[in-house]
């Protein structure tokens, strides 16, 4: 292998796409639809938690209907005056969404209560329904035992829990894990995206190639091999750039920004609260933003670039047994599959980092770069795991690059049609 | 010392046999054609001097230097499947082009103005590719072939897709090229390419090749026993003769193979009975009629692209 080809094709692969169009944009818009999509997904969770709905109530006990338009006027309307009847009929009519009969034993016995609805509203009414009739019978049931007010308060109790880590050098330290959960989920997100994202990069390379037809020239100088890694790294050098540009910008913003940013949620949060979510008070973890560790930025670093190429190679691969990128849905799966199966599996991590599957699946190589990074922000994983997810990673790098390297050299030269599976094991085996 | 030289060269893919124990020899200063039907097996020889796919046996040897990155510098490619990188311009695709073939950057520089100016194509350094004409794209893939100034030239069907002003353009330099010495390899399945411009010949077909010498010698071995026929009338005659084989008949013209020593007065007779004759003259046989006496008709795959 000639390093003086390598550089020659990593330079043309860099300036070229560095100076494109598409990089520019790229680099301007993706951080601008990721700020765009988190935002709307703010504004989402905090817009919908309410829904009106309203439910008749034919109270037969006299005291569960007023104390529930006590609790809430718009969604209870007594008709106990009404027969069953004639609810029904609303109903229809869709002129109220559901009702509800209540008698004397729901008081005295846990007797089921029955809602007659027009199916619409989910689980978020029929969950607000059943609270609701919790807190006017239990309200009642304390009232008809004549307990204290003592005892009353006793059950609006509400616990909250702060928790502080204990280090083996027996350092008390702040937890953030609420903080370090989130940008444990942002860091496996990245790396997920731009696995796809610049492994789309080279296959497309390699397909545009391919229908240039200027492979054969390009093979005609260079080795397949040399054309291969070149590109990677070429790819990989302008991968670093985006992500610099990025997390220079990033530090950029946060400086002027931050302050402004951790004002609004501290409103956001103090809305939230009013609104009676309880589970939401973890919120204030982000009013002081927690450092993130060096180490962890390193990390990040270096399981994205493993994870890089890891899979690049691959899709390289893929990109040049396809003879359009339309032909490459298929061939594309068996890479698309363990990134997935990454991701979902991310989802589990992030709540429990520790578990078996967690641990498990983050020494599998063709999972590593998604799950070990979430683990790692979120929970203290010992270094031999890491050390071993890197070390199996470089080693199935050899194993992808070896087997990439094979498909490669035969399949840029084969025109007209896009190769299948059996004729990709072929070329393999040649 | 032969510039090319192939021996027993083989290569298989799965069970077919692409080329098979081929050998040849390409000199200095001379025209080497490499010719046969499509799927003859060119391309992948072609591809094999180039080290561009290994050999499965045999050697082959540039300038008595086994193949290797280092003879890929030595030559000029230009592939059947041709073309340049449709976002980068002109001048700087020639350029990694020509640093991929290891010239130095100056150098490659000087060499790019050069022929850039020979082309009348200064003016396109700064234009992107995809904006230029057909014609034009060509002009710049001949000068990426030839901008390191190798010693041996290899083109791999070179005028197929080019407009006749290109093609015209290509002959030219070809043929300067073997005026200053160099070793040109060309493959074709377009026969009267071949007799125009070609010192030596390999036919290739199925793998294999079936004759391979100087072309001159080789015509010379066939013997006069063709007819260029030039008639006004009837044309019918032609199917009353026997023991020959006829190419190229169209109304008032027909190309005669007389085969087993009939007498070419026989056909002159014939035809003058019945038409009215223009032209008789007894040549010696095309290369498409060698091609077909050698390996048979009935070996011979996708036999029309051979007459056209």
């Amino acid at each position: 292998m000639s390093w003086r080809q390598v550089y020659l094709v990593l330079r043309r692969e860099y300036i070229t796409r560095v100076k494109s169009k598409g990089f520019i944009a790229a680099t301007i818009l993706v951080p601008v639809g990721f700020v765009v999509l988190f935002g709307i997904g703010i504004l989402i969770s905090v817009w919908e938690s309410d829904i009106t709905f309203e439910i008749g109530v034919i109270d037969q006990t006299e005291v569960l209907a007023p104390s529930l338009e006590e609790l809430n006027e718009e969604r209870y309307t007594d008709y106990s005056d009404l027969a069953e009847d004639s609810l029904r009929t609303l109903v229809q009519q869709e002129q109220i969404t559901g009702y509800i009969i209540l008698d004397e034993e729901h008081i005295t016995s846990d007797k089921t209560l029955e809602l007659i609805y027009s199916g619409s509203g989910g689980i978020q009414l029929l969950n607000s329904i059943q609270s609701d009739m919790r807190e006017v019978i239990r309200e009642e049931r304390l009232q008809r035992a004549e307990v204290s007010e003592d005892i009353q308060n006793i059950f609006e109790t509400s616990v909250s829990l702060n928790s502080r880590r204990l280090t083996a050098e027996g350092e008390e330290t702040e937890d953030d894990t609420a903080f370090f959960t989130i940008v444990g989920m942002a860091m496996g997100f990245i790396i997920f995206f731009a696995i796809f994202g610049y492994g789309g990069y080279i296959m497309r390379g390699v397909i545009e190639e391919k229908t240039n037809r200027i492979v054969e020239v390009i093979t005609s100088s260079v080795k397949p091999i040399e054309l291969l890694s070149g590109k990677m790294a070429g790819v990989g050098a302008l991968a670093i750039t985006q992500f610099g540009i990025w997390i220079i910008a990033l530090v950029g913003l946060s400086s002027i920004a931050g302050p402004l940013a951790s004002s609004m949620m501290s409103d956001q949060s103090a809305q939230m609260e009013a609104m009676g979510a309880p589970e939401q008070a973890e919120i204030p973890a982000f009013l002081d933003i927690p450092t993130i560790e060096t180490s962890l930025i390193v990390y990040f670093i270096l399981f994205f670039l493993l994870g890089y190429i890891l899979y690049s190679s691959l899709f390289a691969a893929i990109g040049s047994a396809a003879d359009s990128e339309t032909d490459t849905q298929q061939l594309m799966m068996p890479v698309t599959i363990p990134i997935m199966l990454a991701y979902f599996i991310m989802f589990h991590a992030w709540r429990s980092p520790d578990s078996m599957l967690s641990v498990i699946s983050s020494l599998v190589p063709f999972f590593s770069p998604i799950v070990m990074i979430t683990r790692i922000a979120i929970t203290e994983v010992p270094f031999w795991q890491i050390g071993l997810s890197m070390l199996l990673m470089v080693l199935t790098f050899v194993g992808t690059m070896w087997l990439s390297a094979k498909i490669y050299k035969v399949g840029i030269l084969s025109y007209g049609g896009t190769a299948s599976f059996k004729d990709i094991a072929k070329w393999i085996r040649q | 010392m032969a510039t090319i030289e192939v021996e027993n060269l083989s290569k298989t893919f799965g069970k077919t046999v692409a080329v098979d124990n081929v050998s040849f020899e390409a000199h200095r200063g001379r025209i080497f054609g490499l010719l046969g039907p499509n799927g003859a097996g060119k391309t992948t020889t072609i591809r094999m001097i180039n080290y561009i796919i290994p050999q499965d046996s045999g050697k082959i040897t540039i300038q008595g230097v086994r193949v290797s990155p280092k003879t890929q510098k030595m030559i000029g490619y230009m592939p059947e499947e041709r073309g340049l990188y449709k976002k980068m311009k002109v001048g700087e695709q020639l350029m990694y082009l020509a640093q991929l073939k290891g010239l130095d950057a100056s150098t490659a520089k000087k060499q790019i103005r050069y022929w850039l100016e020979r082309f009348n194509a200064s003016d396109w350094h700064s234009k992107v590719v995809g904006e230029l004409s057909k014609g034009m794209s060509q002009k710049i893939q001949f000068i990426s072939t030839i901008v390191h100034d190798p010693e041996i030239y290899i083109f791999d069907e070179p005028f197929s897709g080019l407009d006749p002003i290109n093609s015209e353009l290509l002959k030219e330099i070809i043929i300067e090229l073997r005026e200053k010495g160099k070793t040109i390899l060309f493959s074709t399945h377009r026969m009267e390419q071949v007799e125009q411009m070609c010192d030596d010949i390999c036919l290739f077909n199925n793998g294999k090749v079936v004759l391979t010498g100087n072309l001159r010698s080789i015509k010379k071995e066939f013997g006069k026993n063709t007819v260029l026929l030039e008639f006004q009338g009837d044309g019918t005659f032609l199917d009353e003769l026997d023991d020959i084989r006829i190419n190229n008949r169209s109304t008032n013209f027909a190309e005669i193979r007389i085969l087993n020593g009939l007498n070419h007065q026989e056909i002159l007779k014939k035809a003058m009975e019945r038409a009215e004759i223009h032209k008789f003259q007894l040549v010696e046989p095309s290369l498409n009629e060698i091609f077909i006496s050698t390996v048979g008709e009935d070996n011979i795959k996708n036999k029309e692209e051979l007459q056209s």
